[in-house]
């Protein structure tokens, strides 16, 4: 058990994260990292008791200095951090001239400058050992646009933009970087909105997505694990899009 | 009783290589292609050497792999050619000749599968397109017009099928170690290749395959219909 590799994962708390923490569990050691650390406590607790090696701990990827002391407790305490999954994100809807320079900089900061503060603190023992993988959470909208949704739009093409030139800087040393890009899943990002919102919307992905359903956390995490996977050793810099079929380019 | 597949442009490279890793796992493959000689008897293998332009050699292949296995869960089409040839010197031949393999073939098949896939319920569609249909190359515009032809196709076809639980997908691979390129390239020019890419090497039929793999995998890639897997090693990111 000592032996076996760990598996970073940001927002790993709710949603895709939690769901990818679960599937990774399965193969490698996995450490929930969140802002609301008793929700990871109680993942952890849970995957533990399902015979997974799991941790919990508290980092906010807005803030750089967490994220450097996590990481240093990760390394200290648990092992160094072989696959970084970085999904931690936050999702704002409103018309663009609604948007307030707090609203864009949470926007940018939480996706963009989190995904590459993570990815910074975890890449030196990575590139060393020349060893290790990133997936990060883009999604649908890094290649098409979004009404009322500018910000988190922009945010997640620029993810995609820093994990294409990620991948170029990693790959002589045999990391690779990838990106998922998920369309419309079931999670609580998508729930938590008013019930009348969360009806309407899931009665127009019915019609508009091509498998006329929404997909689950756990059919994108699938895909996370298949590419922080050997089984795709030669694929690196790409956007691989568990979408139902609603972005294809 | 276990899984079914139709593969084309199963005597050589990533197609033989993925008839073998499919026997392996168990599954019963229907193996199309001009000569079969590479793939060694196998008690899940059934062959059907023809040529793959010919609407019959599908729908024969498919109808075997009904009868023997009951149902096709997976069509592979990895059957392609790929002769260089400077644009001015291309002729009406050779164009219509690598749309027939390259695309039309690819249709034809997904034609014959589709019956029972859509009785079924639920099936997978993986077709082989090149980083070149995106790409291009001196001397390739037939081929690479014909893999571009590819993706079209296989976006329609993800439309076409997903309320039925069929799933479409396309492989688009980089330069790959087989025998197909060693008939426009020398092998320096191969190890040149393998120099300038990100990873620093061309990619292996079993990253196609595991690729494939993949993308079949109907618990697995079950979201996942419509897309394009470039499997490149990094080269030439868009």
């Amino acid at each position: 058990m000592a032996a076996r590799d760990i598996a970073l994962i940001t927002g790993g708390a709710s949603g895709i994260g939690a769901a990818t923490a679960i599937r990774l569990a399965r193969r490698m050691a996995v450490v929930i990292a969140d802002r609301d650390l008793p929700a990871a406590e109680r993942l952890a607790a849970s995957i533990k008791q399902d015979g997974g090696n799991a941790f919990a701990i508290e980092m906010d990827v807005a803030s750089g200095t967490s994220v450097r002391q996590a990481v240093a407790r990760i390394s200290q305490d648990i092992g160094p951090v072989r696959h970084l999954f970085s999904n931690a994100g936050i999702n704002i809807r409103q018309p663009v001239e609604d948007i307030t320079p707090p609203d864009w900089a949470a926007m940018m900061n939480t996706h963009v400058r989190g995904g590459f503060l993570v990815a910074q603190a975890v890449l030196a023992r990575m590139l060393a050992d020349r060893r290790g993988g990133i997936v990060f959470t883009s999604s649908d909208f890094a290649v098409v646009g979004m009404a009322r949704g500018a910000a988190y739009a922009a945010a997640k093409t620029a993810l995609y933009s820093l994990a294409k030139s990620l991948a170029l800087e990693c790959a002589p040393f045999g990391v690779r970087v990838n990106a998922i890009g998920p369309g419309p899943i079931d999670t609580p990002l998508l729930r938590n909105r008013p019930e009348a919102e969360w009806r309407e919307a899931t009665d127009r992905f019915a019609r508009i997505v091509p498998m006329r359903r929404l997909g689950s956390a756990d059919e994108v995490a699938a895909c996370v694990d298949f590419l922080l996977s050997d089984r795709a050793s030669f694929i690196t810099g790409q956007l691989l899009h568990p979408n139902g079929g609603q972005v294809m380019w | 009783m276990g899984n079914a597949a139709l593969v084309t442009g199963a005597g050589s490279g990533i197609g033989r290589a993925l008839c073998l890793r499919l026997l392996a796992d168990g599954w019963t493959v229907c193996a199309v292609d001009r000569d079969l000689a590479g793939l060694p008897d196998h008690a899940g293998l059934l062959r059907c050497v023809g040529d793959v332009r010919v609407p019959s050699t599908s729908t024969d292949a498919a109808a075997r792999l009904l009868a023997t296995a009951g149902r096709i869960d997976a069509l592979v089409t990895c059957a392609a050619i790929y002769h260089v040839r400077p644009f001015l010197d291309l002729d009406e031949e050779l164009w219509d000749e690598t749309f027939a393999v390259n695309t039309t073939a690819g249709l034809l098949a997904a034609q014959a599968v589709l019956p029972a896939m859509r009785a079924q319920g639920n099936g997978a569609i993986v077709l082989f397109s090149s980083t070149l249909a995106r790409h291009g190359q001196v001397g390739g515009a037939h081929y690479a017009a014909s893999k571009g032809a590819v993706l079209g196709l296989a976006r329609s076809l993800a439309l076409e099928t997903a309320e039925q639980g069929i799933r479409v997908n396309t492989v688009s691979p980089g330069l790959t170690d087989t025998p197909q390129p060693r008939g426009n390239m020398t092998e320096a020019q191969l190890r040149a290749r393998a120099h300038d890419n990100p990873l620093g090497r061309i990619g292996e039929v079993s990253d196609m395959v595991e690729a494939v793999l993949f993308l079949i995998d109907a618990d697995e890639a079950s979201y996942v219909t419509g897309q394009d897997l470039r499997v490149t090693g990094g080269e030439r990111l868009f």
